[in-house]
């Protein structure tokens, strides 16, 4: 009935990653340019948390303010109000000396190549590696192994005059990457380079992320890498619209899709699901809703098992993949039986204020559920 | 090693490259031509004394400068000669406002000019070149004359023809004189030309100096014994001078001289504001190059602030471009300033010379030019914004 444990297991685990390992906490964030009557801001309230290991996609139309958001986790923009902290480092009132050594803990790949046209290629990556002080017997296979795999092999030693456009854009990319940095932030990374180079580039980019545990930070358009993201955020003026685990939330789809109360739901309603979840945890005998409260959540069993008790008598008991609570949804109804948890449980929890929003959205999921939960009793 | 950056940028572009050095060469061209010219000004003041033999010289205290004609008695001349340690006081005569000389042409002479005339005994070595020791006899007979073959052409001598100078005649003070050779000594701001004659002839031309036109002296050439004495005889002939004469080195003539020159008249700071703005000019130059070198590679740059490089980075390398800069500029300066003091020294018959220290000097100067320029550069590649590369 629930998708393999195995990939739950691995699902509730990174659930909430502990702050340490965020490579990007941004807190209340504001952004203003100018000042004085021309002041305009640019960023309102923002919030956005990003573990290690995580390919995020940003997207929004121009003037949205990801570009500022990017430069401010980027280093390259001092925050003015709120705290951006990356690498678990606050930048609000770094100083100077202290933003420069973390810039070099930070890949960039600019939407220009920006290459010193007087560099070879293999001298335009290597300004990057000398940064760490690396000597070159160090760090030159390093160059030429990054230059080969990204099909410069034959050209290593040329200058930027005679590579094309996309094999300009692919040096810098090695420029970005080379010193295996733990947060990579990219501007349209692969706007120049043809479908193959596209990917391998992308490719590039998940290997990193699961090796080293890199976030990547990709502002793009380009539809054929989405399928790469952890994470989409978009951005709409000033503010984060939306900030969907994208992968999270196809792997919880497919969990939820295996739930009773669920299977009916059309795909889009299904993710608005998904992303509406929340995880909660309890102990053993923690109880979960208690008998006479008003209900206002609806839980699915992630992990364990609970015990349902009315007046105190134990009268059935639940494991993973069945559901309770589901008549709060629909009514403000008093609980009818206390639920325990009978050993270390995770459930899912969709609140009803979520819930009414999504049936707000798409008026007939109310009927879909409605369906699914009451046609079953 | 690192990537040297610097010099990757400046000569990457070769046309740029070009241009960069001729802007610089031509600032260091400025500088040497100024300063050349300051220093054959002092050069070619003093060249007469340094061609003379002797360690210490005796002269009116008043006698401010070389051309200034302010003369002493002879005896006190022949006084010096008696003191111990002295091996020989010998006076040199020079006369420069009246003596009026030009060739002296069949047809068409051209017009009489000032030239400055040395009057000496031809039987003393009072001169270190040999030149005009081998020629001193021919100096016995009267009327006769060495030239300068450095004289300024207007006095009607074809210079280039030794053999023909030699045997022109001349009139100076309205008598004939004969050109019996040359020799080598250069003008100078104050004097168009040289002749030497002996003290014979010299009292001849020169009656207006008085009765005996040669009572009055106006150098007295001293040799020692011992040259490394002099501070003990110059003491010593010092005590025994009356008042109306003065006795000093010939290094202390020479920076009295030169001293004179550079801070008493206008001429000597006239050069030195041309170096100053020839400096100017170069800074300007210099300042463009390294500015448009910084424009061209500004976003480059800015990736490489972005990658974490740092300030102190950005400033050696800058420094790194002016030093290139200064020395790819000099070196072609260096060589060009030598043809043109070659040319100049041929067209003003100063002398010109190129020396170490010098040398030295302007290419300090250069590196000053490029290394300021470099730290008002510097402020634009400091203001380069890495945000503005999204």
């Amino acid at each position: 009935m629930l998708a393999d444990s195995k990939t739950i297991d691995e699902l509730l685990k990174n659930w909430d990653p502990e702050p340490d390992s965020l490579r990007i906490q941004v807190t209340d964030l504001q952004h203003s340019y100018g000042s004085g009557d021309a002041e305009k801001q640019v960023l309102f309230n923002n919030h956005l948390s990003i573990p290690a290991g995580e390919i995020v996609i940003m997207t929004g139309p121009s003037g949205s303010g990801k570009t500022t958001l990017l430069t401010l986790i980027g280093t390259l923009r001092s925050v003015q109000q709120g705290s951006l902290k990356i690498m678990g480092q606050e930048l609000n009132g770094l100083s100077a000396a202290k933003i420069v050594n973390l810039r070099q803990e930070i890949g960039f790949i600019f939407q220009a190549h920006n290459l010193f046209e007087s560099l070879t290629a293999y001298q335009n990556v290597r300004m990057s590696t000398e940064l760490l002080s690396k000597n070159e017997k160090e760090s030159g296979p390093e160059i030429k192994a990054i230059l080969k795999r990204l099909g410069l092999g034959e050209r290593i030693h040329y200058k930027p005059k005679n590579l094309s456009g996309g094999q300009k854009q692919r040096v810098a990319i090695a420029r970005g990457l080379i010193n295996r940095p733990k947060l990579i932030l990219a501007d349209e990374p692969t706007a120049a380079l043809d479908a193959e180079s596209g990917r391998e580039v992308v490719t590039m980019f998940q290997e990193l992320a699961s090796q080293t545990g890199c976030t990547i930070l990709i502002v793009t358009h380009d539809n054929r890498i989405l399928d790469v993201a952890d994470r989409i955020v978009n951005m709409v003026d000033g503010r984060i619209s939306s900030n969907v685990m994208v992968q999270r939330s196809s792997t919880l789809c497919s969990i939820i899709r295996g739930f009773p109360a669920f299977s009916e739901l059309t795909a889009s309603n299904l993710t608005a699901v998904a992303d509406s979840l929340q995880l909660r945890r309890f102990t053993k005998g923690e109880s979960i809703i208690k008998q006479g409260e008003v209900g206002r959540e609806f839980y699915v069993i992630a992990q364990g098992s609970v015990d349902i008790l009315i007046d105190g008598k134990p009268v059935n008991r639940l494991e993973a993949g069945d559901y309770f609570g589901e008549v709060a949804l629909i009514k403000d109804q008093p609980r009818n039986a206390t639920v325990t948890a009978t050993e270390s449980t995770a459930c899912f929890m969709l609140s009803k204020v979520d819930f009414q929003s999504i049936v707000d959205a798409s008026p007939p999921f109310e009927d879909e559920v409605r369906r699914a939960i009451f046609d079953r009793q | 090693m690192k990537t040297p950056i610097a010099w990757r940028n400046l000569t990457h572009n070769k046309r740029k490259l070009a241009v960069a050095i001729a802007g610089v060469a031509f600032a260091v061209v400025l500088m040497f031509q100024q300063t050349g010219f300051e220093n054959a000004l002092f050069d070619s003041t003093v060249e007469v004394v340094k061609q003379t033999r002797c360690d210490l010289l005796l002269l009116n205290p008043a006698r401010f400068s070389l051309s200034s004609e302010l003369r002493f008695n002879r005896n006190h001349l022949q006084l010096a000669a008696g003191v111990e340690g002295i091996k020989s006081a010998h006076p040199l005569f020079i006369d420069n406002t009246v003596a009026l000389f030009h060739a002296k042409e069949p047809t068409n002479p051209p017009k009489p000019r000032p030239i400055r005339v040395l009057g000496v005994d031809p039987k003393k070595a009072l001169f270190h070149s040999v030149e005009i020791t081998a020629q001193m006899p021919k100096l016995e007979e009267p009327d006769t004359a060495l030239i300068d073959r450095l004289s300024k052409p207007e006095f009607g001598f074809s210079f280039q023809d030794r053999q023909l100078v030699g045997n022109t005649q001349g009139s100076l003070l309205g008598h004939p004189l004969e050109m019996v050779g040359t020799f080598k000594m250069g003008r100078d701001f104050a004097h168009e030309g040289n002749l030497i004659v002996s003290q014979k002839n010299f009292s001849k031309y020169f009656q207006y100096r008085g009765a005996d036109p040669l009572a009055v002296v106006d150098l007295g050439l001293i040799q020692l014994d011992d040259p490394g004495e002099s501070d003990l005889v110059l003491r010593r002939l010092g005590d025994l001078m009356p008042e109306g004469v003065t006795v000093v080195t010939k290094e202390d003539f020479i920076q009295r001289e030169v001293g004179f020159w550079s801070a008493s008249t206008p001429i000597g700071i006239i050069f030195k504001i041309g170096t100053v703005m020839g400096f100017l000019v170069g800074t300007i130059i210099c300042y463009q190059i390294l500015a448009t070198d910084i424009s061209d590679h500004l976003s480059e740059l800015a990736t490489l602030k972005a990658m974490g490089y740092g300030t102190a980075y950005f400033r050696r390398l800058v420094i790194t471009e002016s030093l290139i800069l200064s020395g790819l500029g000099f070196v072609p300066g260096l060589l060009l300033s030598l043809v043109v003091f070659e040319i100049n020294a041929q067209a003003t018959g100063l002398i010109m010379a190129m020396t170490v220290p010098r040398a030295m000097f302007i290419l300090l100067l250069t590196i000053l030019m490029c290394l300021i320029s470099g730290w008002f550069a510097m402020k634009k590649l400091i203001s380069a914004d890495p945000a503005s590369l999204f």
